[in-house]
Parts: C-alpha cells; sequence; structure tokens
C-alpha cells in the first residue's frame, strides 16, 4: 500500500474532472468514458483498503499528514478507521454506478454533468478520510458545491428551489459548525486544528471542557450533522432535494451525503462531548423515534414514488440515529451497519424508480400496475431491493435494524418497542407500493409495450444486488473490520465520561 | 473676557444704529408709488427678460479658473514676505508648487478651457 | 524645511512617483494624438509598479517622519500595496471600459492614480490633519471618476450624491478633529494617546469626537446607518470605478478607523465598542437582508459590500493584532473578489452599461462557460466557500472574534454569511439554469479585462487554498501594533 493511497484515492476523481474541463465538450461519450473510467480506477484502487485493513488495529490507518497553514495549525491529515472505511467505499462503489445509470438520461450538458460528478465523489471520500477539522470542514462545504449544480441544472421541475433550499440548509448548520470548530482549536491552545490531537489533549486532560461548554460545542456540531442526516424536524430539504435531482443524484444524496450526518455525529459528537452526548440522548432518541414513525407514515400516503423512497430515507435514518444514541456496542454496529444497508438498498431503490421513470416519464404510483408482466427482471430486482428495505432475513437490512433494535431495547425499552411498529410500518408502504407497481393487471395500455432492463441498466443494479445478498448472509466480513473501531469509539466515550464525573 | 466687551458693546450699537436707520426711513419716509417708478431700471429699455435668468455657463468656467490660479498669490506672498529666511528649500518648495500649478494651466490650455467659442 | 526634513522625502517616494506620473498622464494626454491616448494605461501601470519597488524598499525602514506627521509600519506598507493591487486592477479594467464608452482614458488613469495618492497618504499618516488631507485627495478625484460619464445622468447623480453626503461627512469628521483638538491641544496620534492616557484630557470631549470620527468614517466605508449613499453611487458610477469605490477607499477608510481607534482612542474603548459592534450587527444584517431582494445585480453588490464592511468592522471590534491583520487580510482578498465580479458585471452589461439586472445573466453558464465560471468562484468566494480566499478571510475575522470572546459577534457573522449564500446563489442559478434569450448577444471580451479576471482568480485560489504565506505576511505587519 503506497503511503498516498488515501490522497491518490480522494484526488483521483478531481483530477479526472481537470481533465474533462479542457476537453471538448462535443465528445460526450468519451466524456461518458472518462469519467466512468476515472470512477472505476478509484474503485479498483480503493478496494485493496479493504483486505489490507488492519482489523486489529482500531486507530488510524493509511494515515497521511503535512503541513498546510501552518500559522494557523492547520494540517492536511488524512486517514481510516474502521468507521470510515466503510463509507469510503460505499462513495466509490456508488459514484461508477451513479455514473453508469445517467449514461442514457443525461443528454444535454453532458461534460458539465460528468465533471460535477466527479468533483463530488471527490468531497465526499475526503469528509470520510479528513482528520482535520479543518480539511473536514473544507471538503464538507465543498461538496455542496456540485451537488447543488446537479440538482439544480439537471433536475426536474422545481429543481433550482428544491438547490437552493438544499445548499442554504447545510450551509447555517454547517457554519455555526465553523465557530465551533474555531472554540474547540482556541480553548486547546489555539495550536492545531488536528482530530486525533485534540481528542488526545482531551483524554490527557490538557483540555478541559466545561459543561456549558460541552453543552454549546455539542449543539453546535450536531445541529449541523443533523441536518445532514436529517433528523426530524430538520428533514424539509430531503423530500425536495431528491425528487428534484436527476437519478444519480438521489442515489449519491441518499446512499452517501445523508451518511455524512451519521458519520459526523459518530466520530465527532460521542469522542468529543460525552457528557453532552448523555444530556441529549434523551431528546435525540426522541426525535429519532418520531422521525421513524412519521417518515413510514407520510411515505405511505405518497402518491410520487421517488417521494415515497425519499421518506422512507427519513424513517430509516432515524434508525440510525436511534442505534447511534442507544451508546451501546450492539447500537453502533446495527447504526454503522445500517448506514451501508441504507446506502445501498434505497440507493438501489432510486435507481429503479429512475428506470421507470426513463420509460415512462412519470413517476406516479397510479400510472402503474402490474408491471410484473411487461419488465419480469425489473420486477424481481425490485422485490429484492424492497424486501432489503424492509429488513427481511438473509437480506442485508435485516442484520442492522436487528442489531439498532437490539441496542435499543438495552437503552431505552419504550424507544425500542415504538421504532420496532416502525418496521412494520415500512413493510407497509414498501410491499404496498411494490403491489400497486408490479402485481396485477397491466390496467395502463401504455405499460403494456414497455421494455425490460437492458444490458446496461443491469450491470448498474448488479454490484448493489450482490451487496445486498453478501451483507445479508455474511455480514461477519463487514461486522469484523468495523468492531475495533466502534469499540474505541465507545470506550473513549465511557472513560471521558468517567473523567468528567470526578 | 472682560477685553472683549468693548467690542461687544459695539457691535451691538452698530447693528442698532444701522437696524434703526433702515427701519425707520422705511416706515418714515414719504412713498409716490407708480407703474413707472415699480418697473426695474434698464438703460431705459422696457424689461425683455427676468433678472434671475440663466446666463452662459463659460463664464462659470471663467470665474473658477480665475479662482484657482489666483489664489496662488494667497501662498505666494506669504513666502515672498520670508523669503530670505526659508532659503533654497522654500525656493524649491515654492517652485515645485508653481510647477504642479503650470501644469494644471497647460492641460486647461490644451483642453481649451481659454476658448471661448 | 532643513537639511533633515529632505532626508525624509524617501519615506513619501511611492507617494511623489504616484502624482508625477498622474500629472505627465494628465499633460501626455492633451498632447497625444487621439489614436494613442490608450497609452495612458501602460504609463499609469508603471507608475505603479515603480510605486510598488519603492513600497517594498520602505520595507524595515520603520519610525515617524516629517515631524511625527507621516508613519512607516509594517501595517501602512501592506496597506500601500493593497491600495497599488486595487490600483493596477482599476486602472487595467478600465481601460478597455474607457475605449468601449468613449471616455477620455488618460484623466480616467490620472485620477485613478490620484485616488491612490490620497489612500495611502490615509494609510501611512499619523495625524489627523494630515488623515484629512488624504482623504479629501481620495475624495475629489472620485467625485470626478464618479461623474466621467458626463452625458449620462445615472453617473451624475452618483457623482453629485456621493460629493453633498461626502462633504457633509467630511464636516463631521472635521468637527470631530477639532474637538480632538481642542481637548488634547495636539493633532498627532500618538500624542492624543498619550494625553489622554496622562489624564489631562477632557473626556466628554474626546467622546463626542469619537463619535463624530466614526460618523465620519462610517460615511466613507458605508456601515449602517451612513451607508444609504452606497447603492445609488454604486449603481449610477462607471463600473469599474463601482469596483474601484467598493474596496479601495473602504479599505483606505477602515485602515484609517483601527488607527485612529487604536492608537488615538485606546482609553475610549469602552465607548467606541458599543458604537463598533451594533453598527457591524446592523450594518451585516441590513447589508444582506436588503441585498436578498435586489434584481439589479450593481444594486445587489452594494449591498454586498454594506455587509461585508459589517465583518470587517468585527475584526475591528476585536482590537487585537490579530484581529487587525484579519482585517489586513480580508481588505486585500475582498479587492480581489470585488473587482473581479464587478469588471464580468461590466463587460455583461455591454455599451452604456444597460445591461446591469440578473435577467441579462440567464444562460450565460453555457454560452460562455469561462466567463461564468470565474465569475462563479468570485460569487463563491464573497459567499465565504472554503477554498476561496473568501473563506479564509471569513475564517481568520471569525477566530480573531472569538479568541477576544465576542462570541455574539462571531455567531451572527456565521449566520449573516450564510444568508448571504442565498443572493450569491441566485446569480448562479440564473446563469446556469436559466435558458439563454433568443436574442442573446455574445459578451465582447478584451485583453485587459480578461487579464483582471485571470489575476483574481489566480489570487482567490491561491490565498484560498493555500493561505499561509498572506495571513503571515498580515501578522508580521501589525507586529508591535496596539
Amino acid at each position: 500500500m503506497p503511503h498516498s493511497i488515501l490522497t491518490l484515492i480522494t484526488f483521483l476523481p478531481a483530477g479526472g474532472a481537470a481533465l474533462l474541463l479542457f476537453w471538448p465538450r462535443t465528445g460526450a461519450s468519451a466524456i461518458r468514458n472518462i469519467a466512468m473510467g476515472v470512477s472505476l480506477l478509484t474503485l479498483l484502487l480503493s478496494l485493496p483498503l479493504f483486505p489490507a485493513f488492519d482489523t486489529s488495529n482500531p486507530g488510524m490507518q493509511f494515515e497521511q499528514s503535512a503541513a498546510w497553514i501552518p500559522s494557523l495549525g492547520i494540517r492536511y491529515h488524512v486517514g481510516i478507521d474502521g468507521i470510515s472505511l466503510f463509507l469510503v467505499l460505499l462513495t466509490t462503489v456508488l459514484t461508477p454506478v451513479a455514473i453508469l445509470s445517467s449514461w442514457k438520461s443525461i443528454q444535454t450538458k453532458v461534460r458539465e454533468y460528468h465533471l460535477f460528478m466527479l468533483l463530488l465523489e471527490t468531497g465526499m471520500i475526503g469528509v470520510f478520510v479528513a482528520l482535520d477539522f479543518f480539511l473536514f470542514y473544507v471538503f464538507w462545504e465543498v461538496m455542496l458545491v456540485p451537488m447543488y449544480f446537479l440538482i439544480g441544472v439537471w433536475g426536474g421541475q422545481r429543481r433550482i428551489y428544491a438547490a437552493v433550499k438544499f445548499f442554504l440548509y447545510t450551509m447555517v448548520g454547517s457554519v455555526l459548525m465553523l465557530l465551533a470548530i474555531i472554540a474547540l482549536y482556541l480553548l486547546n491552545g489555539a495550536t492545531t486544528f488536528d482530530f486525533p490531537a485534540i481528542l488526545e489533549s482531551l483524554h490527557q486532560g490538557n483540555l478541559i471542557l466545561s459543561p456549558g461548554q460541552q453543552h454549546w460545542l455539542f449543539l453546535a456540531f450536531f445541529f449541523a450533522f443533523a441536518i445532514k442526516v436529517p433528523l426530524f424536524p430538520l428533514h424539509t430539504w430531503l423530500p425536495d432535494a431528491h425528487v428534484e435531482a436527476p437519478t444519480a443524484g438521489s442515489v449519491v444524496l441518499a446512499g452517501v451525503l445523508l451518511k455524512m450526518g451519521t458519520y459526523g455525529i459518530v466520530r465527532f459528537c460521542l469522542p468529543l462531548f460525552p457528557e453532552a452526548t448523555r444530556e441529549f440522548t434523551p431528546f435525540i432518541s426522541l426525535l429519532a423515534v418520531v422521525g421513524i414513525i412519521y417518515g413510514a407514515l407520510v411515505a405511505m400516503v405518497q402518491t410520487d414514488i421517488k417521494k415515497l423512497v425519499a421518506y422512507s430515507s427519513v424513517s430509516h435514518l432515524g434508525f440510525v440515529v436511534l442505534g447511534i444514541f442507544a451508546l451501546n456496542e450492539q447500537g453502533l454496529h446495527g447504526a454503522m451497519y445500517q448506514m451501508l444497508n441504507h446506502g445501498i438498498s434505497t440507493g438501489a431503490l432510486f435507481l429503479l424508480v429512475g428506470m421507470l421513470y426513463d420509460r415512462r416519464h412519470t413517476r406516479l404510483i397510479d400510472e402503474f400496475g402490474g408491471l410484473a408482466d411487461p419488465l419480469p427482471v425489473f420486477s424481481a430486482i425490485f422485490m429484492i431491493v424492497a424486501l432489503s428495505s424492509i429488513g427481511l432475513p438473509m437480506l442485508n437490512g435485516f442484520v442492522g435494524e436487528f442489531l439498532i433494535l437490539l441496542g435499543a431495547f438495552d437503552a431505552d425499552r419504550t424507544y425500542a418497542v415504538i421504532a420496532a411498529s416502525g418496521v412494520i410500518l415500512s413493510a407497509v408502504y414498501m410491499l404496498w407500493v411494490y403491489q400497486r407497481v408490479v402485481f396485477g393487471q397491466v390496467t395502463n395500455p401504455r405499460n403494456r409495450r414497455l421494455l425490460d432492463l437492458d444490458f446496461r441498466e443491469k450491470l448498474v443494479l448488479l454490484p448493489l444486488v450482490v451487496l445486498i445478498f453478501w451483507m445479508g448472509i455474511y455480514s461477519e466480513s463487514f461486522l469484523r473490520k468495523m468492531d475495533g473501531s466502534v469499540s474505541q469509539v465507545l470506550q473513549h466515550f465511557r472513560s471521558s465520561a468517567v473523567v468528567m464525573k470526578h | 473676557m472682560r477685553n472683549y466687551f468693548p467690542l461687544l458693546l459695539m457691535f451691538v450699537v452698530v447693528a442698532a444704529t444701522v437696524g434703526a436707520i433702515i427701519v425707520l426711513s422705511a416706515v418714515l419716509g414719504p412713498k409716490r408709488r407708480g407703474k413707472v417708478k415699480d418697473s426695474p431700471f434698464e438703460c431705459g429699455f422696457q424689461p425683455f427678460q427676468l433678472p434671475t435668468d440663466r446666463f452662459f455657463v463659460r463664464f462659470y468656467l471663467i470665474a473658477m479658473l480665475f479662482i484657482l490660479f489666483d489664489i496662488e498669490v494667497v501662498f505666494l506672498f506669504p513666502w515672498a514676505v520670508v523669503f530670505k529666511a526659508l532659503g533654497w528649500a522654500g525656493f524649491w518648495s515654492i517652485f515645485i508648487f508653481i510647477f504642479v500649478l503650470g501644469a494644471g494651466y497647460v492641460y486647461a490650455w490644451r483642453k481649451g478651457a481659454f476658448q471661448w467659442e | 524645511m532643513d537639511g533633515s526634513l529632505a532626508l525624509e522625502i524617501p519615506q513619501i517616494f511611492p507617494e511623489i512617483a504616484l502624482s508625477v506620473f498622474g500629472i505627465a498622464i494628465l499633460l501626455l494626454d492633451t498632447f497625444l494624438p487621439k489614436s494613442k491616448r490608450h497609452a495612458a494605461t501602460g504609463i499609469a501601470l508603471a507608475a505603479i509598479a515603480l510605486t510598488a519597488v519603492f513600497t517594498l524598499g520602505l520595507v524595515g525602514e520603520d519610525g515617524t517622519f516629517f515631524s511625527g506627521m507621516i508613519v512607516v509600519d509594517g501595517f501602512s506598507i501592506f496597506l500601500r500595496i493593497t491600495f497599488l493591487v486595487v490600483g493596477a486592477l482599476t486602472v487595467l479594467a478600465s481601460s478597455s471600459y474607457a475605449t468601449r464608452e468613449n471616455l477620455a482614458v488618460g484623466e480616467f488613469q490620472a485620477l485613478v492614480l490620484f485616488a491612490i495618492v490620497g489612500m495611502n497618504l490615509m494609510a501611512a499618516s499619523n495625524e489627523l490633519i494630515m488623515i484629512f488631507l488624504g482623504l479629501e485627495t481620495l475624495s475629489i478625484a472620485s467625485y470626478i471618476l464618479l461623474g466621467i460619464k458626463r452625458s449620462d445622468a445615472k453617473s451624475n447623480e452618483a457623482a453629485l450624491k456621493y460629493f453633498l453626503l461626502g462633504s457633509f461627512s467630511s464636516a463631521f469628521m472635521l468637527y470631530g478633529i477639532a474637538l480632538a483638538y481642542g481637548a488634547t491641544r495636539t493633532t498627532n496620534l500618538e500624542a492624543i494617546g498619550r494625553e489622554i492616557a496622562a489624564g489631562s484630557a477632557g473626556m466628554t470631549l474626546i467622546y463626542v469626537a469619537v463619535g463624530l470620527l466614526f460618523v465620519g468614517f462610517g460615511f466613507k466605508v458605508a456601515v449602517v446607518p451612513f451607508h444609504v449613499w452606497t447603492p445609488d453611487v454604486y449603481e449610477g458610477a462607471p463600473t469599474p470605478i463601482s469596483a474601484f469605490m467598493s474596496v479601495g477607499p473602504k479599505a483606505a477608510g477602515f485602515a484609517v478607523l483601527v488607527r485612529v481607534l487604536m492608537v488615538a482612542f485606546p482609553a475610549a474603548y469602552a465607548k467606541w465598542l458599543g458604537l463598533v459592534w451594533l453598527s457591524a450587527v446592523l450594518t451585516m444584517f441590513v447589508g444582506n437582508c436588503v441585498a436578498l431582494v435586489q434584481s439589479n445585480i450593481k444594486r445587489m453588490l452594494a449591498y454586498s459590500s454594506i455587509a461585508h464592511a459589517g465583518y470587517i468592522l468585527v475584526a475591528v471590534a476585536t482590537r487585537n493584532q490579530e484581529g487587525v491583520a484579519a482585517l489586513l487580510f480580508y481588505t486585500l482578498t475582498y479587492a480581489l473578489m470585488n473587482i473581479g465580479a464587478f469588471t464580468i458585471v461590466s463587460l455583461v452589461s455591454r455599451q452604456g452599461d444597460r445591461k446591469t439586472y440578473l435577467d441579462d445573466y440567464a444562460g450565460l453558464g453555457f454560452k460562455q462557460p469561462g466567463l461564468a465560471a470565474a465569475l462563479s468562484i468570485f460569487l463563491l468566494s464573497l459567499a465565504g466557500i472554503p477554498l476561496t480566499a473568501g473563506f479564509a478571510g471569513k475564517f481568520f475575522i471569525f477566530r480573531a472574534a472569538l479568541e477576544s470572546k465576542f462570541v455574539w459577534l462571531a455567531i451572527i457573522g456565521v449566520l449573516n454569511s450564510a444568508i448571504s449564500v442565498y443572493y450569491y446563489l441566485r446569480v448562479i442559478v440564473v446563469m446556469y439554469m436559466k435558458e439563454a434569450p433568443d436574442d442573446w448577444s455574445p459578451v465582447a471580451m478584451s485583453s485587459s479585462a480578461i487579464a483582471v479576471i485571470a489575476l483574481s482568480v489566480l489570487g482567490i485560489l491561491q490565498f484560498g487554498i493555500f493561505p499561509d504565506m498572506l495571513i503571515s505576511l498580515a501578522r508580521s505587519s501589525v507586529i508591535g501594533y496596539r
């Protein structure tokens, strides 16, 4: 493994984007090939991380650190542990899938589209590998720009509204986080923005945060992350952004962007502010549970499939947050696992919806019915993905939800029971929409002559379906890699909490 | 303050006297108004325009240029008075001053500011 | 004048060089045939380059000169260089503009040089009268520059408005200077500070003087509630001059404000802090909120420049070296992005400055991608998105604010910068997400405008991605600054 592997993975897509910038605009197919090639190369480079990752080491691996802005104590510091490893891989897997999925549907401004896709990939990977607070914030913000353009230029009817709303929501949250970052840096003696260094001085007792400071810093960080998750009631940007974004945008948005919020909570909020975390846990768990039920109920009454999937995300991410704030091994494992699951299943759902839309240019449930007849392969894959999203045993969703509920039950029974009913609700809306779209007679004559998935579309879905089964059947191969880092987060959390008590 | 009191007194007396003369003559003086007497005197002609009418903008320009180049005298006089005491430094200072002014003069001339038509 | 004074002349070589070249351009312009008058641009750039050499020659020559009227320190040198950068970009941007609009290039460039002289003197003065002289030199040059489009009613309106309000604010400032003099028997900033510290000055007079001076500077730098002239003036002015006005005099005004408040009136800190605090908050809110509803892009940028004055006031409020360094960093980088943005606005507005509305940008993103990308970078930088100099500057300011425990100012500041994202994005929305009209005509480019845009983009990215050098420079420039 070369020393700078993470840097290479992070900036390779940006390099591809720079190449596209100078590529003549006319060669659309060449542009697609370049973008696809670059994202596949990134995937290939990132795959060896998985076997090379040392399970016995809970700390950061593949680290690289160099001075960036020494006068402010800012370093270029990257590295991954068991928590970020899979999120990086999720990103590198989903990006080529997303690019391939828009092979046909994006016909205008092809160069710019792929340019932004690649920039987005750099931003997303950067968020997960950055270990310097400043660097993290830079990626966190910069990633907004390509996503904003993807929604705003290639999106649906109300794309501009959705794009601006998406940008502003995230921006409001993150500027407060910026202040919290600066405050943390100043409290630590204004020497470094390095996250491990700050964590270290917190554990060494060199940096002592008063309860009041913890309280406000936690809130500032959490607010930024909660908007991104999105936690009820900060979720209102999500349905708009999801529905208006082009298919590939929705896939990346649901698959990766939402995970940044939960990743941030696990990475920063828990270890840095254990006391405040305890203080807010009941409140946040309540919001998570409300989100689970609310998202499911709202999803149930949607007439637009894409909106339904969008609201189901609110519900699923509620599970993730509940798992995190169970503050125990099972809950956190489940949350981490469910983050990946949601990325894969919801990504796949958005792809399927996109494929329907490409054929009929509508996403209204009423327009469909009896698709099993003309579209057998589509219907079969839809079935698998829907069941995965519901959490059927042997499929990936089950492992995550089960672990989360286990953890939540340990932490607070009431919430666990209510959340469990959310699982049932998700089965209701998912199976119901499946029934209305796929089963029965073909009611709309225009659906009779639809063509089934072609080779490209099957290729797009194949890796996701494989992952759904693999993660459902042999979850150990993933959980084992996470184990050390997850335990360490909890250990940090507990030990700091003990220190604080004294 | 005491030193200034006579001065103040003088101002008051002067103002009072002047005011009294004007007011009294306006009040007490005989008045015989007529059409001819009320019309403005203009060398025997009937007035053919209002006295507040606009006049040619070039007059302003000339007036401004006059003030600009005339005001330099204000600086030259004090300099001339202490010419010896200031010596060469004073000479070069005023030289630069006149040079800058001369540049302005040339500029105004080349731009045609002195041309009437 | 004795021999020692003559020895001190090199300390004002930068200003002398600029003045001489300014006069030379004016005269040359009248002798050259019309076809060769664009030479003025080259001469002005050469003058600025020469002045930069002189200015850099002053590094390390710290001290006060001319009986304490002129001060040479890192602060004044940094600012002088900032003004030269502003001047060079303005000269470049206005050369093609003046040709397009049939304006006298020579006078334009000469006046820009005179304005820089005024700003330089302001930055380098250590004395209230000198400050006032510098300010008036700058103001008179800008009155004429604003109204240089003589046949254009809006340009005339801008010049007249700025003239009336400018003289009004000068009167306030003079009154403040007079009171400060009355209370301390000196106009030297350090001496004023000493007198106040010694307790021999009447504090009531001092407070009133500080208030009046703040009003005077407040007009110049356009902070609320003294900002009302800004949108009209920036809208009506020739666009390169709007750019110049929004960065040059603003930077100079802030420089002097900081110097006056920190050197002469540190004892009145508790009083003026309230003024600055309140004004900063109001300025940020009013600037950003009113900018939200503008449809004319020049007015929008005017309100945005008011908002940015608010961020800079936050740096003033901190009253420490870090804040002053942040102010230096911010004014320089803000100059780059604002001049860049205004230059593109001036290109897009076509002849006669007519197309300055948001709708005129529809479809620019894919019709002229380079131009639109540059404008996007400027706007994102103004909005404070990371990897741009605008972010580095805000980061630096808010860091200084938090360090001095101005938590609320920092919170209000960042929330405002989140608000501002909306109206900057609006331009990007129109450029990239709306279709171009059918009668769309391409924006004519000129090599000098391209140079301005390219330099600004490079500067923004350089100082945004690798701000270390400039931050260190700004910090070392304020060492010893109280």
